[in-house]
């Protein structure tokens, strides 16, 4: 008989995770900032424990999902439910107010160039 | 009778006697009387009186004469009769006692010699014989009858001490078949010994007349055995690919799960889900023909990842509502063998409530061990079903001819509550429905160690030391080292590092979550070998990760040291780049000075890199997920 295969990952499945939700609202994207604010309360899933605690300085929802090593889906909708319950609060970045404003590719090159030498 | 016979003899001859005499008498008598009347007479008559009285007593005399003539004879006639009973008398007295003696003595004799199985003739010679002939006759019919009688007397008797014998042997090898034989061949066939084996061992000789019973039934039984052993072996088998598919399945749905974005991950989830119940099913079967389960985790799994790893294979998962608060962990070795227990126990409590009810599940802590209650609000069972739940959850069933119809599950229940000392009771539940009760006693539970920094730390800081000039012996290690456009952010990480850590490495302690990821191997160490697994989240559990890991890398001498699965060159690579970190390590303060668990640069590129490509969907290179722990991790790159 082959030897057993070892398992490394985690037994729980994302459905079970998400209880079986697989819709996200849109109130996230990637760079979503994430603060904490209360404090983990018994009874409560491992996951929102963790977020809880990962979450006390802002951190970004795709840190989150990185760390936690869940897909972006799964802690969009977790990181949903505490929302939800106001147990974080997200805060958006400012997004780019157009490509004219961000520096150029060719300044940045330099940038690099001149660090390369440094 | 002789005494009677002298006087017999005696008394003729006194009556002879006398009958001679009285004539003589009688003659004197009347001669004188004839005298005298001759002498009274007077003379005339004197002659005439003469003559009368003469001639009187001539004829007086001749008839005595005649009378005493006939008298003689007929006394002799007497005594020749007399003589003659006489005879015949003794004759009879002694055929009878002749006779007598035969019975009392001869054929008494006769008899007790003929049955001692002395032959006839002799038996005649040896005893006395009656004289009289007929007598004698008698006795030969009868001593040869006797014989004869004695003889099938013996004959049969012998006959029937054979056949008492041959039927106590037969008795005596019936008991010994049934005490003896049978069970030891028995089990011998059941434990696989062929038939032929068994029978040369315990066969019996061919002239017993339940040789050949004995002989069929053994080859039927071995036939049979075969048959079912072949079937659950082959059954195992197939089953075992169906579970390393089912396995490689979850695998491959959880990383497409990281791949792809909301579009499909609904339609994955559900994949997912099925393909777990599919496990569950092949799990089930797997077991009870004696294979293995198909998967078997190297670290502790907490409670609420084993309830929703079991909730996770039913169907009604929605259903289930798990009340878990124990940070409790089932040792690696048991967790899947629970959670297939668990899994069943949930199935069933599902199947038999009604579709819209919850089943609930609440886990508590004693100093027994984990207490894991299912409740269910279906109909109560009755008595008769419950009892039969119990005795299958109880593991006293292990045949697989005890199984009903399609009722596996519980019988998997009673393996597994068997194998690891679980224990399942079934009691009416408070909420209208079935409980069940299951104690997980504390030998299962993994040890809890309160996670220190050495525990954590160590593997985290050394995330981009992977992608160094040392590259990881595994080609899918994941996005970070595969970046070619990064080389300048990894080279100056490990100083920003090292200061972080230095700040923050005797404050930082990472609660409880941390801890299984710092036991679970980064899946280049899969790819090295399993049984690296356990050996490194040993040491990774450790107080220092330098000590325990350094004599795998080279002997004492300095030899390198290949581990399973690696190549001398890997290994050899390997040592040159440890001695080098020790250099560095040593350069900066040791080991002690262990980095923090602190996301830093490197995990934050890492982590924005890989989101943004799974949030693309484009990405179709390793497992999309940013490992913040390459294999090496605590092997520091060498000094630029």
């Amino acid at each position: 008989m082959t030897r057993k295969p070892v398992d490394t990952g985690d037994p729980d499945r994302l459905y079970m995770i998400t209880g079986g939700r697989t819709r996200t609202d849109d109130s996230f994207d990637l760079v979503t900032l994430v603060v904490t604010e209360s404090e983990p309360t018994a009874g409560m899933q491992s996951e929102h424990v963790r977020i809880l605690e990962m979450c006390r300085h802002p951190t970004a929802l795709v840190e989150v999902a990185a760390e936690m090593k869940l897909p972006i889906t799964v802690v969009r909708i977790l990181l949903g439910d505490l929302l939800a319950t106001g147990r974080i609060s997200a805060r958006h970045p400012p997004s780019p107010r157009s490509a004219a404003s961000l520096p150029d590719t060719d300044l940045l090159k330099e940038v690099l160039h001149g660090l390369r030498n440094l | 009778m002789p005494h009677t016979a002298p006087p017999r003899r005696s008394r003729p001859t006194g009556v002879l006697r006398t009958s001679a005499a009285v004539p003589a008498a009688v003659l004197l008598l009347a001669a004188a009387g004839v005298g005298a009347a001759v002498a009274a007479a007077p003379d005339a008559a004197r002659t005439w009186t003469g003559a009368t009285a003469a001639t009187g007593w001539l004829c007086l005399a001749a008839a005595l004469l005649v009378h005493h003539l006939l008298l003689r004879r007929a006394r002799g006639t007497a005594a020749a009769k007399e003589a003659e009973v006489e005879r015949l008398t003794a004759q009879s007295a002694q055929q009878l006692a002749e006779s007598a003696h035969l019975v009392n003595v001869t054929v008494p004799a006769l008899v007790t010699r003929l049955r001692d199985g002395a032959p006839a003739d002799d038996t005649l010679a040896k005893t006395a014989q009656p004289s009289d002939a007929r007598l004698r006759q008698v006795v030969q019919v009868f001593a040869s009858a006797m014989e004869a009688a004695a003889q099938r007397a013996a004959a049969l008797d012998a006959e029937r001490l054979r056949a008492q014998q041959a039927l106590a042997d037969v008795h005596e090898e019936v008991e010994r078949l049934t005490r003896e034989v049978l069970p030891a061949a028995v089990a011998q066939v059941q434990d696989g010994s062929s038939a032929d084996t068994v029978l040369a061992q315990w066969g019996l000789p061919s002239s017993s007349p339940l040789c050949e019973p004995v002989d069929a039934f053994v080859r039927e039984l071995a036939v049979s055995e075969r048959r079912a052993s072949v079937a659950r072996e082959a059954s195992a088998k197939a089953l075992s690919r169906v579970q390393a598919k089912t396995v490689s399945m979850l695998a491959d749905l959880r990383e497409m799960q990281e791949r792809h974005g909301e579009e499909v991950f609904g339609d994955l989830l559900n994949l997912d889900h099925s393909t777990s119940q599919l496990g569950l099913m092949t799990d089930r079967l797997a077991l009870l023909m004696g294979g293995r389960s198909s998967r078997a985790w190297n670290k502790p799994i907490v409670m609420e990842s084993i309830l929703r790893g079991a909730a996770g294979r039913i169907a009604a998962y929605h259903r289930v509502r798990l009340h878990c608060s124990t940070k409790a962990a089932i040792s690696g070795f048991a967790a899947e063998g629970i959670m297939h227990l668990l899994a069943e126990l949930m199935d069933n409590a599902a199947n038999f409530s009604p579709p819209i009810d919850e089943v609930h599940v609440y886990v508590d802590e004693h100093s027994a061990g984990i207490v894991v209650t299912i409740e269910d609000s279906g109909l109560k069972m009755a008595g008769a079903a419950m009892r039969r739940a119990e005795e299958a959850v109880s593991g006293k069933l292990t045949d697989l001819a005890a199984l009903q119809g399609t009722r596996l599950g519980l019988a998997v229940v009673g393996g597994l509550s068997v194998r690891y000392g679980v224990s399942v009771n079934y009691r009416p539940s408070s909420r209208g429905g079935t409980g069940v009760v299951v104690l997980l006693p504390p030998q299962l539970l993994a040890q809890r160690r309160e996670p220190g920094p050495a525990e954590t730390a160590p593997r985290r800081p050394a995330a981009p030391a992977a992608p160094g000039p040392a590259p990881s012996p595994a080609p899918s290690v994941p996005s970070v080292p595969s970046v070619p456009s990064v080389p300048e952010v990894h080279s100056a990480v490990p100083e920003v590092h090292s200061a972080v850590d230095e700040a923050s490495g005797s404050t930082a302690v990472r609660p409880a979550p941390e801890r299984p990821a710092a036991g679970q191997p980064a899946p280049a160490d899969a790819a090295a070998g399993g049984a690296d697994g356990p050996a490194r989240s040993a040491a990774a559990e450790g107080p220092g990760l330098d000590a325990p890991r350094r004599p795998r890398s080279s002997t004492p001498n300095g030899l390198p040291v290949r581990a399973p699965g690696r190549t001398m060159a890997d290994a050899e690579r390997e040592r040159d780049r440890r001695q080098a970190s020790d250099e560095s390590a040593g350069s900066r303060g040791g080991p002690g000075s262990a980095p923090s668990p602190a996301r830093n640069a490197g995990a934050r590129f890492g982590a924005f890199h890989s989101g943004r490509k799974s949030a693309g969907g484009a990405d179709t290179s390793g497992t999309g997920i940013p490992l913040p722990d390459p294999p090496d991790s605590d092997s520091e790159p060498p000094a630029p």
